[in-house]
This record gives C-alpha cells, sequence and structure tokens, in this order.
C-alpha cells in the first residue's frame, strides 16, 4: 500500500511517499526559512501564501523521485493539526483535491505523533510502550505511546516552545534565523558550565517545564555584562543556554521513563536534531541500559515522511477521515 | 463539455457543475468558517446526484479573488489537486468579473465590490458588451470614501453590486447609485463556470499550477508579525505592496 503525505502545518511544505507502513520511497521538503527569516519567526500568513505556490511542485518532485504515478497511491494523508490553521488548510484542501479526483481515502494525521511514528521508517516497527520527547518550534512535550499505540501526553511546556527560545536568544546575540542550528554551532566552542542559568521546575516532580525564565537571565546576564563593559564569550553563552534547555528536557524525559517503568526513549520534532541533546540522551540511555530511537536528521525536522508513515498506520487500522476533515490547530495529542 | 467550477473568495462559498446546455448541479453555503469542511463534500454531492462521474469533468474553474485570504486559499488549493490529479485544464477567474457577469444586461455602469473586512473594500467598474461585461478600471482595495468618490466621477447612475454594497449601503446611498440586494451579493460557483466555459472551449486555459490567489494588499502580513514575529524577537521589515 503506498501512501502519501502532504504536511504544511508551519513554514515546511513537505510531502512523502510511504509503502507499507515502513519504506520511504519519497521525502521532498520546499523550505520556506528564506521567507521567514527577516521577520525573526514564522509569519501564518506569509506561509501559507507559499504553501499554495509550493504545493503542487513538491507533490511532482516526491512522485518523480518516487517513480510512482499519483494513480499507483493508495491513500492521501494529511496533517490536520496541530499547527497554523491557514497553512494547514492549504494542506488539507490540497489532500480532499486528491482524494476526490481518485476516489482514494483521506488520512488525518496529527502532526505530533507523527514525529514519533516516522522513527518506523528507519528502526522498524516501533515496539511501545515507550517515552518520546517532542520537541520543536512550536511543541516541548513529553508522551508516552503505550503498548496498545495510543498516546499520553505527560507534560509539556507551560510557556514557549525549546525551538522558540533557540531562535530568540539567537536572535539577541545577533545569529540568523532559525536559531537552534546556530547555537548548536556556535556552542562547539563554548564551555557549557561558564554560566549558571537557571533550569526552572526541574525538581518539581511534574513533567511541565518552563523555558522563559531562562529566556530572561540569558538577556539578562548579557545586558549586565554589556552595562559592566565585559565583552561575552557568545561561545559560552550559547553552550550553557543549551546545557539548561538540555538538562531539562533529559532529566523530564528520564525521569518520565523511570516512573513509567518503561526502558525506551524516542526523540522527535526539531530540536531533536540538536547535536547536544542527542549526544547527552545517547549517552545516558547507555548508562541506563535504555533503548535510545532518534531519526536521522531530515526525519527530525518537519517533513512529508512523518505524515506518509503516520497515515499508513491509520489505513492498516482502517481509521480513514471524512472528505469533511476538519483542521485544529490546537489538535491534542491524545485521542 | 463539463466543467467543475470553485468559488470560496468571499463569505459565501459554492461548487457547480456546468456543461453548454444548463448548469447540472450546484451546492452554497453562506457560513465563511466552514469553507475548509464544505468544498469537498459538496463536490461528491453534486457528483452523486447528478450520477457524474469524476472522469467525465473536462476543466477546472476558479475563484482567484480578491477576497478573503483563507478561503480564496481553500478554493485554489482543492481546483488544483483535483486538476493536477486528473490532469485537467483549469481556468481561474477574478471573482468580481464574476459578479459583473451576474448583472450583465445592466443599462447602467456597474460597480462590484466585495467586503474586504478591516473597514475596507474590493472594487472594480464595468459596462455592459454584447455577450457579457468588459471591466474598465483594475480591481482595487480601499475605503468607502474613496469608492463614493470614483461613482460620482461616473457622471451616470451606477449600478453598485456586491456585499460590500450590502455592508455599506447607507453612506453609498448620498451617491447617485441603485443597489443590488442580497441575492447578487456574493461570486457564485454557477456564473463562474459558465463564464469560464467558453474559454475551455478556445482552450484558453492555465495549467493547475499557474492559478494564483489575486492579493490586493499584503496587510495580513503585518498582522500575522504582530502576533508571532515579535513575540519571536522579530522586526518588522518594510512593508511591501
Ligand atoms: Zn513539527
Amino acid at each position: 500500500m503506498l501512501v502519501l503525505g502532504i504536511e504544511t502545518s508551519c513554514d515546511e511544505t513537505a510531502v512523502g511517499i510511504v509503502e507499507d507502513r515502513l519504506t520511504l520511497h519519497a521525502n521532498v521538503i520546499a523550505s520556506q526559512t528564506d521567507l521567514h527569516a527577516p521577520y525573526g519567526g514564522v509569519v501564518p500568513e506569509v506561509a501559507a501564501r507559499a504553501h499554495l505556490e509550493q504545493l503542487l511542485p513538491t507533490i511532482d518532485r516526491a512522485l518523480v523521485q518516487s517513480g510512482a504515478r499519483l494513480s499507483d497511491v493508495d491513500a492521501i494523508a494529511v496533517t490536520h493539526g496541530p499547527g497554523l490553521v491557514g497553512a494547514l488548510l492549504v494542506g488539507v484542501s490540497a489532500a480532499k483535491g486528491l482524494a476526490l479526483a481518485h476516489d482514494l481515502p483521506l488520512l488525518g494525521v496529527n502532526h505530533l505523533r507523527a514525529h514519533v511514528e516516522v522513527a518506523q521508517l528507519e528502526y522498524g516497527d516501533l515496539t511501545p510502550p515507550l517515552v518520546a520527547l517532542v520537541v520543536s518550534g512550536g511543541h516541548t512535550s513529553i508522551v508516552v505511546m503505550d503498548e496498545d499505540g495510543t498516546f499520553r501526553q505527560l507534560g509539556s511546556t507551560i510557556d514557549d516552545a525549546a525551538g522558540e527560545a533557540f531562535d530568540k536568544i539567537a536572535r539577541f546575540i545577533g545569529l540568523p534565523f532559525p536559531g537552534g542550528p546556530e547555537i548548536d554551532k556556535l556552542a562547539w566552542g563554548g564551555d557549557p558550565s561558564a554560566y549558571a542559568f537557571p533550569r526552572a521546575m526541574q525538581h518539581d516532580g511534574s513533567y511541565d517545564m518552563s523555558l522563559s525564565g531562562l529566556k530572561t537571565a540569558v538577556v539578562r546576564e548579557l545586558r549586565r555584562l554589556e552595562a559592566a563593559g565585559q565583552e561575552p564569550d557568545l561561545a559560552d553563552v550559547a553552550a550553557s543556554f543549551q546545557e539548561a534547555i538540555v538538562d531539562v528536557q533529559l532529566e523530564k524525559t528520564l525521569a518520565a521513563a523511570a516512573a513509567e517503568d518503561i526502558d525506551q526513549v524516542v526523540l522527535a520534532g526539531g530540536v531533536a536534531a540538536n547535536s547536544r541533546l542527542r549526544q547527552r540522551f545517547a549517552a545516558a540511555c547507555e548508562t541506563n541500559g535504555q533503548r535510545l530511537v532518534v531519526p536521522s536528521i531530515p526525519l527530525c525536522t518537519d517533513n512529508g515522511a512523518m505524515v506518509a508513515a503516520s497515515g499508513s498506520n491509520l489505513l492498516a487500522a482502517g481509521s480513514s477521515a471524512g472528505i469533511d476533515l476538519a483542521v485544529d490547530p490546537n489538535l491534542p495529542l491524545a485521542g | 463539455m463539463l466543467v467543475l467550477g470553485i468559488e470560496s473568495s468571499t463569505a459565501r462559498s459554492s461548487v457547480a457543475l456546468v456543461d453548454d446546455e444548463r448548469v447540472v448541479a450546484s451546492a452554497s453555503l453562506g457560513i465563511a468558517r466552514r469553507h475548509g469542511e464544505f468544498l469537498a463534500p459538496a463536490i461528491r454531492f453534486c457528483l452523486t446526484q447528478a450520477g457524474i462521474e469524476v472522469r467525465d469533468i473536462h476543466g477546472v474553474a476558479v475563484g482567484l479573488g480578491p477576497g478573503l485570504f483563507t478561503g480564496l486559499r481553500v478554493g485554489i488549493a482543492t481546483a488544483q489537486a483535483f486538476a493536477a490529479a486528473r490532469q485537467l485544464p483549469t481556468v481561474g477567474l477574478c471573482g468580481l468579473d464574476v459578479l459583473a457577469f451576474e448583472v450583465r444586461y445592466s443599462i447602467r455602469p456597474i460597480c462590484v465590490t466585495i467586503d474586504a473586512r478591516r473597514g475596507e473594500l474590493f472594487w472594480a467598474f464595468y459596462r455592459s458588451v454584447p455577450g457579457g461585461v468588459q471591466r474598465e478600471t483594475e480591481p482595487r482595495v480601499g475605503r468607502v470614501d474613496e469608492l463614493i468618490a470614483e461613482i460620482e466621477a461616473q457622471g451616470e447612475e451606477v449600478l453598485v453590486v456586491g456585499d460590500g454594497a450590502l455592508r455599506e449601503r447607507h453612506r453609498l446611498q448620498e451617491a447617485h447609485v441603485q443597489l443590488g440586494g442580497p441575492e447578487i451579493a456574493w461570486p457564485d460557483a454557477t456564473h463562474l463556470a459558465q463564464l469560464a466555459l467558453p474559454r475551455f472551449v478556445r482552450e484558453e486555459t492555465v495549467r493547475p499550477e499557474q492559478l494564483l490567489p489575486i492579493y490586493l494588499r499584503q496587510a495580513d502580513v503585518r498582522i500575522g508579525w504582530e502576533q508571532r514575529g515579535r513575540l519571536r524577537g522579530g522586526v518588522a521589515p518594510e512593508a511591501s505592496t
């Protein structure tokens, strides 16, 4: 069964094609990063306009990459939430057009679940239970996939998503958007213990996180140094800031795994491309004897393959959507 | 020749199947926020009720606005994908032209004006010609005062139609106008498809990816930035048009 997946929930126009749930045939992304860079963040109206211009060519390229024709496809999967409503509507409308044209089943994919399920393309069938950290510019959540394949959210950020914090701090120290990869690069030359930035809610026993205080602390420290006439070592600042984020995510995720008695951990989402996060999780999981599942970087950032993979699971489970599928910008993970 | 029409650029969305002789089937909805869920089921409804197979459709016509951004994109994305999947030719039409076509027998000059929200209107002026209407001004966006000035400049009584005319009827009555009612306030897919049909016959068509909305303003970019960009530390670039 060949499933074509469409992703337009934020600032990537992406299409993936997956066969029989596990085999990736195409993964094409038309990134809008350059369009949003002048604004220092994703502008919803700019995103929606660009999705409409990019989507058909992106579908075309994915079909060419896979060597399939649209008439070979068995179902159309599309992200219907969470995300930016205007952006989601472009993808969902196009998916309906394709489904109508060839009388194909339509599969409504949850973007957050898809970030986790994409791992099956590289690791084979996931064997729940597992704990996953879903971390990106739009979300920072700790979730559990139970044995029966259902998802539960244990906790999430109560303010900024981790990717948002990266963007904000990058901008403050003069790095381009998107900030995540830039901070990551800069931090390689820095000392992660140079500054003791706060780790909010680290030991409060919950699985929620807060990043706005950390952001403020970094900005305040830089202003203090400036006022004192001292030149900050930006590599040290980047490394210390990144370490504070990684510490909290790591500790909370592993605490969740321990409390749920689960020995499998999945890293998912765009910020899972962060090299320090990957390194610290790899080391910790090895020490604890836990299995760590981390998709390769092109499958961590928003992509169409994850939508096709998650859609394939829905198709296999017989849960296709109606042609009246609605978008839900706040689609919850569970249910 | 059978044409599928899709129009969702205003507060009303509609779909229609039209051939050379008649409107074969149509459906419409006047609730703007449901555009995204309405169009595809409505197309299926029309096909099923008329007993028509997808492969019997020869072309897809869609409204390009100007209008409400989100609905506009819902219609165009649906039309693009449907047409591309069936390798069908497409025609995109300005919604103002479609409304003017609906009142093509008017002896007066025609002004079509669509509610652009945020206190503004879209409009263009037309005149009847044999077989239809001719657009005399480029579509533009502006405030009702500017529209009234342009109507006065016509020097004769003008027929004003569209949901913009409904919204501004009290102000427009100051000018020398005849106002259209709610029955001709929104562009409709049946008229859209009828207006597009001769273009399919003459093969004046475009490829689906060439269908793009008519954006008369960039305002939403700024508003979007206000909501998201500043929170993320962005600096608004200079407004572009
Ligand atoms: Zn994502």
